[in-house]
């Protein structure tokens, strides 16, 4: 939930075109910083001790700071939201603990309010300019793709390196070349269908081609994101290890797939039976049909986010290592739909006042299904830790603007 | 640390408050176990290891180190300019006594600690939030329809054109000489009404459903149905045409763009990361409530716009009795994009009270 930011939307938004499906990584609610590892270790034995991440915050006093963080923000006319999002980030970080001992949050709200301003100028810029002219709109896909690799090396490195446990702050290894070797493919493949859809208008068929090799690639794009995210976090002298194969990726996305498609059959009967049952009531009004088959259709798009949040949440973190600690999540699907269902009916219900109580329950259940399983003690780990390479004041680079990308 | 500070002695130390906490040195992950001792602001940190407590671990003001908010089940961090961090498990007691220390919590942790704070900043969150809703959007969404450069506009009427021309709407089949005559005659009353108002009149049929209507698109792209073409008079097209000339003249089209735009970035900021779900009900509810008053507005430019002619409001009035007796026989409102014309009972009362 701390990953869920106004801004990290927007930017999202700016550097992918628009407000597409919910990624549902933004779930992993630990920081990538938790992670680390250079050792690609065996599995640990089932019988290895493992560590619990708990998870103390309350509905009823993050509440408060919620409203104190709205109210401040309106009055403010927004300028006080980066304050609130540190302050929300501390919240939550000073009540999540592993072995006892809390994380915490660094970030400087200036830097954040910085990186909020470069957001929202970006993502003015990528939806005007296309509606003023096609080379403007094109200008701007270039430069999306010629900084957006850099602007999410800067935030992740703000977002480790902001963040701190037992004293030691997290850090994000890789530099300017790393970045975009690694994340400049995937963007200028995302972009490729615009582009293609702007410069070949009069052969549609061309963009069709292009859009649909982008989704076969879509997971493929999405695990490169992931390695480069969570493979680089460093904690004390250790570099972490993302060790998941592309084919995972895949196989989730093929299985999710199945389930969409398996939805749209379910909601084609449930209107299909509705559009009969209509027919022999003409009393009932013609907008009948598709109001009930609109309801069914949302509370089926609503069970898919927590599907894809479940799964992609497995396959990340059972992937994630750090020297000879393993993470390991027992998050379940239809647990985390009923809980989703639930803060949306009440959140819906008291017309948003509930939705800091649904914040906490939800990172409540998604921190509290996250395990840490070594065969060493976490103390012993902890002590042979050599000392962080990272100045404990941040990198000033990382500090000039507070991007925080939840992807 | 600071050489003024008096060197405390272990039994000045123990009537001091005393709180257990933990010792993190920023470059070792390592757990140092210790006891803070608390006198005035002063604090200093020594080890529980009997062998190494001779001397404090650490000494400074409360004032020198980044302190945390207070939070009801988590420790209080106080963090070291040098990366030291110190985990106060006795977090309740500890913020009592840094309180009759003299240091009290943040301004804003103090507030958010009170009721009376709470319900003030909610109420006032309910009314500035409500006043953006009701009139600070339609405000802002007004300016900039104006401000905006007409080829924004254009293009975005050109692109819901094509959308409906694609699933709604084909080309019109009422006969070519009909159609002129009816632009011809609403380009004369136009043209006598209103010159300043830049207009495109275009013709289709609807693909499902009678289509009774005409209506007007941000860029000043009226269409008119054939439906309503073929069920009215001249006198009644031209009372609608003028009417829909009341939306381009206001660029109601536009504002609704615009509005719908604000209070989706509105319903952002409350709901900032609820991604989507409930963001959609505020903005269904927004668009329906302003097109009322743009009604409002486009019925009192057609009244304008018939009496400059010298034309009777009656045949308007006629023709939205029509759609109404029509909705009722068939049970049902006119859903979807043809609905902008609400033609509720009261607006029929309304334009025969403004003729009388």
């Amino acid at each position: 939930m701390t990953n869920l930011a106004e801004d990290e939307d927007l930017l999202r938004e700016s550097l992918e075109g628009g407000r597409s499906e919910p990624t549902p990584d933004q779930t992993a609610v630990l920081p990538e910083a938790t992670t680390a590892v250079a050792v690609r270790a065996a599995a640990p034995a089932s019988s290895a001790p493992s560590y619990p991440l708990q998870f103390t915050g309350s509905g009823s006093e993050y509440f408060r700071i919620w409203i104190a963080n709205l109210f401040l923000t309106v009055v403010t006319l927004g300028i006080y939201s980066a304050w609130a999002k540190v302050r929300k980030t501390r919240y939550f970080w000073q009540n999540t603990r592993l072995d006892g001992h809390v994380f915490d949050y660094h970030g400087n709200p200036v830097a954040v309010l910085r990186g909020r301003v470069l957001a929202v100028v970006l993502f003015a810029a990528y939806t005007w300019t296309l509606e003023f002219s096609q080379a403007a709109g094109l200008v701007t896909i270039g430069l999306l793709c010629l900084i957006g690799p850099w602007l999410f090396w800067k935030a992740q490195q703000f977002k480790s390196r902001n963040t701190s446990h037992r004293g030691l702050r997290f850090d994000f290894a890789g530099d300017c070349k790393d970045a975009y070797a690694a994340l400049l493919p995937p963007l200028l493949i995302w972009f490729s269908g615009s582009v293609a859809g702007l410069l070949l208008a009069d052969e549609p068929w061309i963009t069709v081609i292009v859009v649909l090799a982008t989704f076969l690639l879509f997971p493929w794009m999405h695990h490169r994101l992931k390695r480069y995210q969570h493979g680089r976090v460093c904690y004390g002298d250790q570099r972490a290890g993302f060790v998941a194969a592309t084919e995972e990726f895949y196989w989730t996305y093929t299985k999710g797939l199945g389930v969409v498609v398996g939805m749209f059959i379910l909601v084609f009967v449930v209107v299909s039976v509705l559009a009969v049952f209509a027919r022999l009531h003409p009393q009932l009004p013609r907008e009948f049909t598709w109001i009930v088959g609109l309801v069914v259709g949302g509370m089926l798009y609503l069970g898919l986010w927590p599907y894809f949040a479940a799964r992609l949440q497995r396959v990340v973190w059972d992937n994630t290592q750090l020297g000879a600690l393993h993470f390991r999540t027992t998050l379940a699907a239809t647990t985390l739909f009923g809980l989703v269902a639930a803060c949306v009916f009440w959140t819906v219900l008291t017309l948003g006042l509930y939705w800091p109580f649904a914040a906490i329950r939800l990172a409540r259940y998604r921190v509290q299904c996250m395990h840490i399983v070594t065969g060493l003690p976490l103390d012993r780990i902890a002590y042979s830790l050599a000392p962080t390479a990272t100045p404990a004041a941040g990198d000033s680079a990382a500090e000039l603007f507070g991007l925080d990308v939840g992807l | 640390m600071s050489a003024k500070l008096p060197s405390p002695t272990r039994a000045e130390a123990s009537r001091a408050n005393s709180f257990s906490a933990t010792l993190f040195d920023g470059t070792n992950a390592t757990a140092h176990s210790v006891r803070v001792d608390l006198h005035g602001l002063e604090l200093t940190v020594w080890s529980t290891d009997a062998a190494s407590a001779q001397a404090p671990l650490r000494r400074g003001l409360v004032t020198d180190v980044l302190l945390s908010e207070p939070f009801a089940h988590a420790p209080r961090l106080l963090v070291w300019p040098d990366g030291a961090t110190l985990e106060v498990t006795e977090a309740e007691a500890f913020t009592r006594a840094v309180g009759t220390a003299g240091m009290p919590s943040a301004l804003v942790a103090r507030l958010q600690g009170r009721w009376p704070f709470l319900v003030v900043a909610l109420a006032m969150l309910l009314g500035l939030l409500g006043f953006a809703y009701m009139r600070g959007v339609p405000a802002a969404a007004r300016w900039a329809a104006f401000a905006l450069p007409a080829s924004v506009e254009q293009r975005v009427g050109a692109e819901v054109l094509a959308l409906l021309d694609g699933r709604e709407m084909e080309a019109s089949r009422v006969p070519a000489d009909r159609l002129a005559d009816i632009a011809a005659q609403f380009a004369r009353a136009a043209a006598q009404a209103a010159p300043q108002v830049a207009y495109r009149l275009e013709f289709r049929r609807a693909v499902r459903g009678p289509g009774i209507n005409a209506f007007a698109l941000p860029g000043g792209t009226i269409v008119l149905l054939d439906g309503l073409v073929e069920r009215t008079d001249s006198a009644q097209i031209i009372g609608v045409l003028g009417h829909e000339l009341g939306h381009v003249f206001h660029k109601h089209g536009m504002r609704n763009v615009l509005q719908a735009a604000g209070i989706g970035a509105l319903a952002g900021l409350v709901w900032g990361d609820f991604a989507g779900v409930a963001t959609n009900v505020p903005l269904a509810l927004g668009v329906l409530q302003y097109s009322r008053d743009f009604e409002r507005e486009a019925d009192d430019f057609a009244i304008a716009f018939l009496h400059a002619n010298g034309l009777s409001v009656q045949p308007l009035i006629a023709f939205f009795g029509m759609v109404a007796e029509l909705e009722r026989k068939l049970g049902f409102s006119i859903p979807g994009f043809l609905s902008t014309h609400p033609s509720t009972p009261d607006r029929i009362e309304r334009l025969k009270q403004v003729t009388d």
